[in-house]
């Protein structure tokens, strides 16, 4: 039964250019461009809430990742002509290797000091992807970024790359599940919970801070060469500290430390200012109040509102 | 050569010696208590002994390997089990993940293992759930198992906490104060637990306010006083010796 449902599921989500093709057939490009935005924004929630949701950190560094890996294939691609299956492991190392070099120092901080320092390091890292003109061109930005090409496969098109968003969401979904079940997942919660009691079950609080920190800075390394191939242009803007509150948003209005929850926010927050574009004056102050009435309705976000509701039907 | 042996441990605090020069040893299978009025250095002992203070001078060694200044998981992983003052679980897991937790670093972990599901892992974790699911009975929690343990009554957080100290099977366990703040019953129960845990042949350090309980389990009774052993015997002795009614009555 349950595997009925998700293929039922998954062959819908794949069927879904075609569905829009049929049921928006003049909205076609813009409906599809926004869900290939959402696939990439639910990874990239997916990544962070690894490290905010599962191990309690508050890092807002996740717009350095992002952007350090997607610069990093970027110029890999247009400078030195490096193709796709190389600028992506080379974006997502890159990503995870800053992560490690920076989780080090940043992690002898602790709560406030540790949200700030992670803060410290988005900005710097900004500062230099538009000042480092040699290097980064700036605010001229990065152009002609390559569409991915692996062997005859050339993501090209809208649905190829609403596909490549899928896979990508997919995977990290599945990586995530594998990160935060069983052993390494209660290790993670323990050192969230009570870092205390965690040193007494014998486990290290650093050590599972860091996994948790290295593979969600890689992760988002890894959306960010994504995200670029798609878009084309990369600008030091996209690594704007603006994206962590759009991250948090997801993620704590979604459902923090739940795949489902942040997968749900990441859709909601991607679709909702989209569909607010119907009334453009009052757009952003319409979003702010549903962000108001989510937080005082739902606490604990949508996905506490999911799981409240068949238990509140059956009794 | 004991099992566990404490020279000259010191610890200060901006200038406030709590811990003087002490010397514990513990050989295996032994019930020992430590006792003392508030403030004498009995936590604060336990906290040095297991890596979550430094002391500043002294020697702590576990089967004659110095383990001091190690850091608590480290110590922990070596086979030494310990419980908070404070009853501390990991109150949005359940009693059982709650075990779980506790087991799991003493099989090195694969990130890699766990991600292809390797059969070894999954048999591992059922191997796992069922020495936890025993734990709980042992302790009267088996139908609690899956309910959070911030659901749980204190004493039964209490439990809890024992077991899940258990779950790596240490060989010397350090309890603070597990009668504290509990009702008689509850007492009772965890002095039977106490009792069983040394009958199985584990070593016990037990740090207590209640008289009553330390005198009635302990083989050996070890009284702090500011910071200094001041008297060391049997319980008989122990209640006996002058300078220990002193530090609990005054003169």
């Amino acid at each position: 039964m349950r595997a009925v449902r998700w293929t039922v599921g998954a062959a819908f989500l794949v069927a879904v250019p075609w569905i829009v093709a049929a049921a928006v057939p003049g909205q076609q490009r813009y409906v599809l461009h926004v869900l290939i935005f959402t696939a990439l924004y639910g990874a990239l929630a997916l990544s962070y809430d690894l490290i905010v949701g599962h191990v309690g950190s508050l890092s807002l560094a996740h717009p350095a990742f992002f952007g350090i890996g997607a610069y990093t294939a970027a110029l890999l691609a247009t400078e030195v002509g490096w193709p796709f299956a190389a600028a992506l492991p080379a974006g997502i190392a890159m990503a995870g290797l800053v992560a490690l070099a920076m989780g080090v120092p940043m992690f002898r901080l602790t709560e406030h000091s540790f949200a700030m320092g992670t803060l410290g390091f988005a900005l710097v890292t900004q500062i230099v992807a538009t000042n480092w003109v040699d290097f980064t061109r700036g605010p001229l930005c990065v152009t002609g970024i390559p569409k991915p090409q692996l062997g005859s496969l050339r993501i090209a098109t809208l649905p190829a790359f609403y596909w490549m968003g899928l896979a990508t969401v997919g995977g990290v979904g599945l990586l995530y599940h594998g990160l935060t079940t069983f052993r390494l997942g209660r290790a993670f919660h323990a050192v969230r919970d009570n870092e205390t009691l965690a040193s007494a079950a014998s486990i290290h609080p650093l050590k599972y801070r860091m996994i948790a920190f290295v593979i969600g800075g890689a992760v988002a390394g890894g959306v960010g060469t994504l995200y670029v191939s798609y878009v084309g242009v990369l600008c030091p803007g996209e690594l704007a500290v603006s994206l962590s509150v759009n991250l948090l948003v997801m993620i704590f209005l979604g459902g923090v430390g739940s795949l489902r929850g942040v997968l749900v926010g990441a859709a909601a927050f991607t679709a909702l200012p989209e569909i607010l574009r119907m009334a453009p004056t009052w757009r952003m102050v319409i979003y702010g109040l549903l962000l108001l009435i989510i937080v005082i309705r739902a606490p604990d976000g949508l996905e506490g509102v999911i799981r409240r509701r068949p238990s509140s039907s059956g009794a | 050569m004991p099992l566990f042996e404490v020279r000259g441990l010191t610890k200060r605090f901006l200038g406030v010696t709590a811990v003087d020069a002490v010397d514990v040893s513990i050989e295996a299978g032994e019930l020992v208590g430590l006792i003392g009025p508030n403030g004498s250095g009995k936590t604060t002992l336990f906290n040095c002994v297991t890596g979550y203070l430094a002391p500043d001078a002294g020697r702590v060694l576990f089967h004659g390997r110095d383990v001091t200044g190690l850091a608590a998981h480290r110590i922990a992983r070596l086979g030494v089990g310990r419980t908070f003052q404070l009853v501390s679980v990991f109150p949005r897991l359940s009693a059982l993940e709650n075990l779980l937790t506790f087991l799991q670093q003493h099989q090195e972990e694969h990130v890699l293992a766990r991600l292809v599901r390797a059969p070894r892992v999954r048999r591992y974790e059922a191997a796992a759930v069922e020495r936890a699911l025993a734990l709980l009975d042992s302790v009267g929690l088996a139908g609690r198992a899956d309910d959070p343990a911030g659901s749980l009554s204190y004493g039964q957080r209490k439990l809890l906490a024992f077991a899940a100290a258990l779950m790596p099977d240490p060989e010397l366990v350090l309890l603070d104060e597990p009668a504290s703040a509990v009702n008689p019953t509850m007492i009772n129960q965890m002095k039977e637990q106490i009792r069983r845990l040394h009958r199985l042949g584990k070593a016990v350090l037990l740090v207590e306010h209640n008289m009553d309980v330390v005198m009635d389990i302990s083989e050996r009774v070890i009284v702090l006083d500011h910071g200094q052993k001041i008297a060391e015997g049997t319980p008989e002795a122990v209640r006996r010796d002058p300078q220990v009614i002193e530090a609990y009555f005054g003169r």
